[in-house]
């Protein structure tokens, strides 16, 4: 099923980024999040999984307030970002969603070149004083997703044209290109052949140095290779959460032990 | 890759992105403002539209009459041919004996009877052919009051403009006066806007011509284009085969449905009233034009009905054996009926407001008659309110928005069906 | 007479109907096995009994008319119409119209009467001769279709093959539309070329149709140049736009990105209110309110304005096409994927910055699309200028002179009599043909470019 050795993985820094407490989300009239507390560390990769319809998509869309999009969604509890809570009166998504990136299940690179992909979030927050360091961000932004040697030479055709693993990674370079503090990933390969998943993975893991990454995935496989901490959510409710090598080896909750061995979901 | 470590963040709390956050702030404020205020323009002016009709309007829901008690006087109608009596001048005695002071001139006279609508001869003549035994006897009458004194009574002339440049001189006013405190005028509900047809005189224009003339047209307009419409939307959206030629109808149906609408006119003027010799006038031809205007309504609103019904129930009936005809007329198209008859609806009432064609066709004609076929000569609801805002008369103004508000009440009822329809029928698939 | 023609017809289905199913029936109480249902029997006898006299009846009452006035015409005495103008042999035509419907003015020449008794005559056989073929068709084709009834029969086949005939013609009904409308123009058209010159009418700058008064007056004197009409269209046009554009489309945003949906299931319905409201109730308001109004303004502001300005008509037809770009606008915005509203959110970008710099550039081609349907319709719109614009034509683009348009044209040259062999009459025509080809211009590209847009996201 997955690869014993890699869950040897040591966690060198353990500060808290977020911490959740006792959050609940409703859409309409349904208890989609049912009092879910959970700490994400920095410079970790923590995945989310659990069957399709869990609640593991909405509780990483609370983590940047995307749910706010969405009129009919509720959220109560607290979600602390650096001891901040982000549901706070004072707190403006527009500033924490450039902090908390985040990359979507399909690839949405809008109908624009590579290049106006990438600046588009440096552009819109005045991140850059002059042209030469918007070029720099851009190229930065494309070196960390990998994608700069491929693109760097048609920097000015449409981001739409490029191959699907491709537009997934100008969405992971868009995505760090405001030098977030967290990325968030929602499924970033669900759409994606194995040799560009293998990429969008390995780049996963590189990323983890500089950022906390928090990726939802409903292979089991994807989240023991590259994550450290692995939350396992069903029907909304945090069932377990530690170590990926203790939860895939040792799961506590039996819930999680059927899901794993291929009972539920 | 260039390694850059921690410094790499981005200060998020620095000041001059909080200035920066605080202009985007501002513009996204713009944005939503200029997005209201457009709405708040397009509201205004529904308003101001309805206003302005309602305001002008309603004064010709009512109509000043005048209760006269007329001798018919025996020597000036006579028992064997009442037709031809001399109505006017027992009209005229009449108003004499209401103002005796009145110097026994013509001239005089005649003025004093201006305060009556030219129409009350006609209608005292009309009830003395229909019961001559009223000759030689004292009836009261209650007639209409000309259209000056009826906007006077309406509070329309202002009484302070100076005597030249008002309608009626101080003189008139004052008799006019008179007979209203004697009891004698009244202001009732005026059903001869629905019961008359249209006049060269305001107070006796009505719209029943019209309203009749519109109905005609609008059958016509559904008969033809109601079977032909769902004939060719069930061939399209079932039968065809995909080839050149419905690819060609399809292109057809899109673009007719933006053709403007004068040019159907022209098409009916050449072709229906030209070339075949067909009436002028005829309502029975203005329903014919509009129902080629109509055709690609229900075509397209038949086709969006017939595919919201689901796959299942033509492989369910198909799948007993039904042939292809009677799986669409036995199952398809009653589940259709509801969008049909919604978009059918729809289509009839922007036939209903439809002018420029019936223009063309001569349906603007002036026509004191109502239409007893299709084929007579007649006018419509909107070419009606065309002729009417074309008329000079200070009273026509608010027969035309009254005309107006009948249009809209006629148009907001058949909505209200279609969109009854719709959510009463409505499926969940 | 005709009544009666549908009558027999009715009476003849319903007879064709009930024989071949009783025939059926009988068929199958001997014990054969049938191989449609009785009921199909009979609807293959009534189609078939319908569809071909239906068609008759509808093609004699077309033509009639045309046939029996050629006759009455090749009737009259030899030499009377020679040397008359067409409009002069409508007029003798329409006299002996209205002697034969016993309305005679004076005394009419003797051979006048005799034409009139003449089409009485002919009028009377036609109505006969109607009745006649109607009865023996009828009665023919009755025989024919009890004659199939056999149990091998296919009635089924037959009955649907008539009624997939039918679906087919009813579709062609669309493409039949489309031809009468560009052969009438064309053929007036072409007729109108034949009096007044081609270029004289796409480059002369004066439009002047008076109609001649006098029989010494050449009809081609009065000024056949299209251009000033022309202006005046693009002139009202442009001032509707430029009031629909900018408050449909920032309502389109306010309602797609900022409104509540119960904002939005509130104004939409408002604004469709808008859009249903017939035009003539727009030219009624545009002369009750908004001329009067820009008048006095105007009168403030010490400038002269003529009292059917350009603007007047145009800004009242800018408030009718609002509806209409705002709903092309938000159908376009809807149908921009929402992963890319996610996208930029997600990076921290405002619903402005969304709206305007990913979302619009992304929903661009079907808002232009949306527009130049507007545009169409304001250059085809007829009533509100009818009603609010000028009459003369002028070479000007100032929006607070009074300027005509090419549908004003069309309506004024055309109401009242028309005859067809005037320039005047056939003018309109010529100008119905610019319109007509102008708008069929825009429409092609303007749903080309919707549709294209549609794939990219579909």
């Amino acid at each position: 099923m997955y690869d014993a050795p890699t869950l040897e993985r040591d966690v060198t820094e353990a500060k808290t980024k977020f911490s959740a407490r006792n959050v609940q989300v409703w859409y309409g009239d349904t208890h989609a999040i049912k009092d879910v507390s959970v700490e994400i560390e920095d410079k970790t990769v923590t995945a989310f999984i659990g069957p399709s319809g869990c609640g593991k998509s909405t509780f990483l869309r609370c983590l940047n307030r995307m749910n706010d999009t969405i009129d009919i969604c509720r959220v109560e509890g607290d979600i602390l970002l650096d001891g901040e809570d982000i549901y706070d009166r004072h707190i403006d998504p527009v500033q924490l969603r450039a902090k908390v990136g985040m990359v979507f299940q399909k690839p949405n690179p809008f109908p624009k070149s590579i290049y106006d992909n990438v600046a588009y979030g440096p552009k819109i927050h005045g991140m850059t004083r002059s042209r030469a360091e918007l070029d720099e961000t851009v190229e930065t932004a494309l070196r960390r997703a990998a994608l700069w040697d491929e693109v760097k030479d048609r920097l000015d055709s449409p981001g739409t044209g490029l191959s699907g693993g491709q537009q997934q990674r100008l969405c992971i370079a868009r995505a760090v290109a405001t030098k977030p503090e967290v990325l968030l990933m929602d499924e970033p390969c669900s759409a994606l052949d194995p040799i560009a998943t293998a990429q969008v993975e390995e780049l996963i893991d590189e990323l983890r140095a500089r950022f906390s990454v928090v990726i939802v995935t409903h292979s089991m496989q994807q989240a023991a290779r590259v994550s450290q901490k692995t939350a396992f959510f069903h029907l909304g409710e945090l069932v377990e959460f530690g170590e990926t090598g203790h939860i895939f080896t040792n799961p506590e909750d039996e819930r999680t032990e059927s899901y794993i061995t291929g009972r539920i979901g | 890759m260039t390694e850059q470590t921690a410094s790499d963040g981005f200060d998020w709390t620095s000041p001059a992105f909080a200035s920066q956050l605080k202009k985007r702030k501002r513009s996204q404020l713009r944005l939503k403002l200029l997005g209201l205020s457009a709405i708040a323009i397009a509201f205004a002016m529904l308003l101001l539209l309805i206003g302005s009709l309602m305001s002008t309007g309603y004064q010709a829901f009512t109509q000043t009459h005048i209760a006269l008690e007329v001798f018919v006087d025996p020597e000036e109608v006579d028992a064997d041919n009442p037709e031809r009596g001399g109505y006017r001048d027992i009209l005229t005695a009449t108003m004499h004996t209401q103002f005796p002071e009145v110097a026994d001139d013509r001239a005089a006279l005649r003025k004093l009877t201006t305060v009556l609508s030219n129409g009350a001869q006609f209608s005292i003549r009309d009830a003395v052919v229909a019961d001559p035994g009223l000759i030689g006897q004292t009836v009261t009458f209650d007639v209409p009051v000309s259209d000056p004194y009826d906007q006077l009574n309406k509070g329309l002339i202002n009484r302070d403009t100076p005597e030249e440049n008002r309608r009626l001189k101080d003189d008139e006013i004052a008799n006019f006066d008179l007979l209203k405190d004697r009891g004698m005028v009244t202001k009732p509900f005026n059903i001869g806007l629905f019961t008359n047809a249209d006049s060269r005189f305001p107070e006796l224009a009505g719209l029943k011509g019209a309203i009749i003339g519109s109905f005609y047209a609008l059958l016509t307009c559904f008969v033809l284009s109601f079977p032909i419409g769902i004939g060719a939307a069930i061939y399209l959206e079932e039968f065809a085969p995909r080839n050149k030629l419905s690819d060609l109808i399809e292109i057809n149906i899109n673009n007719l449905a933006a053709v403007p609408s004068v040019v159907f006119g022209l098409l009916a003027l050449a072709v229906f009233l030209g070339w075949f010799g067909m009436p002028r006038s005829a309502p029975f031809v203005g329903g014919m034009t509009l129902a080629l205007m109509t055709l690609p309504t229900i075509i397209i609103a038949t086709r969006a009905a017939l595919k919201a019904v689901p796959p299942s129930i033509r492989e369910a009936a198909l799948g007993v054996g039904a042939s292809k005809q009677q799986v669409v007329f036995g199952h398809v198209l009653p589940l259709a009926m509801p969008g049909i008859l919604t978009g059918t609806i729809i289509g009839l009432a922007q036939a209903l407001g439809e002018t420029a064609p019936l223009l063309l066709i001569g349906m603007n004609a002036f026509i004191t008659s109502a239409p007893s076929t299709p084929f007579d000569s007649a006018t419509a609801l909107p070419t009606q309110i065309f002729i009417w805002a074309d008329s000079p008369e200070r009273g026509f103004v608010s027969r035309t928005s009254a005309a107006i508000l009948v249009l809209l009440g006629f148009l907001i009822t058949m909505n209200a069906i279609a969109i009854y329809l719709r959510n009463k029928f409505e499926r969940k698939w | 007479m005709t009544l009666f023609a549908f009558l027999i017809l009715l009476v003849a289905v319903v007879t064709g109907y009930i024989l071949n199913l009783r025939a059926a029936r009988a068929i199958r109480a001997g014990g054969a096995n049938l191989h449609s249902l009785d009921g199909f029997h009979g609807g293959f006898s009534a189609l078939v009994t319908l569809v071909p006299t239906f068609l008759l009846i509808i093609l004699w009452l077309l033509f009639q008319g045309t046939i029996i006035e050629a006759l009455v015409k090749a009737s009259l005495p030899s030499g009377t119409l020679d040397g008359l103008g067409v409009g002069e042999v409508q007029l003798l035509m329409s006299e002996i119209r209205s002697i034969a419907g016993g309305r005679v003015f004076g005394t009419p020449e003797d051979w006048k009467l005799a034409a009139a008794d003449h089409l009485v005559s002919l009028r009377a056989t036609s109505s006969w001769l109607l009745v006649a073929v109607t009865s023996v068709m009828v009665i023919g084709l009755i025989y024919l279709s009890r004659r199939t009834v056999s149990a091998e029969f296919r009635a089924r086949h037959g009955f649907e093959r008539i009624v997939h005939g039918l679906m087919v013609a009813c579709a062609t009904v669309a493409i039949f539309v489309t031809i009468g409308i560009v052969a009438s123009l064309v053929f007036e058209t072409y007729r109108f070329f034949q009096m007044v010159p081609f270029w004289d009418f796409v480059l002369g700058t004066s439009w002047e149709p008076q109609i001649p008064l006098r029989e010494d007056q050449i009809a081609a004197e009065g000024a056949f140049g299209m251009l000033p009409v022309f202006l005046g269209t693009l002139v009202i046009a442009f001032v509707a736009m430029f009031i629909a554009t900018p408050i449909g489309l920032l309502s389109a945003i306010y309602l797609h990105e900022f409104a509540s949906s119960r904002v939005r299931s509130v104004v939409k319905p408002v604004l469709e209110i808008l859009a249903g409201v017939p035009t003539v109730v727009y030219g009624f308001f545009a002369i009750l309110v908004i001329a009067p109004a820009i008048r006095s303004f105007g009168t403030d502001l010490g400038l002269p304005i003529a009292p059917n300005t350009a603007l007047a008509a145009g800004s009242v037809m800018g408030i009718m096409l609002v509806p209409f770009i705002s709903s092309f606008a938000d159908d376009a915005l809807g149908a921009v994927p929402r992963s890319l509203r996610d996208g930029s959110l997600a990076v921290g970008a405002t619903q402005a910055e969304t709206i305007s710099k990913v979302l619009f550039p992304a929903a661009i081609p079907g808002i232009v699309g949306g527009i130049l349907l507007a545009v169409s319709r304001a250059i085809g719109e007829t009533m509100i200028v009818v009603m609010a614009a000028g009459l003369i034509a002028k070479m000007t683009i100032n929006p607070l002179d009074s300027v005509t348009t090419v549908t004003v044209q069309i309506v004024t040259l055309l109401i009242g009599d028309t005859a067809f062999d005037s320039p005047k009459t056939l003018a309109a025509f010529a100008l119905g043909m610019v319109l007509f080809l102008m708008t069929l211009i825009i429409n092609i590209f303007a749903l080309r470019i919707v549709r294209k847009y549609r794939e990219i996201y579909d």
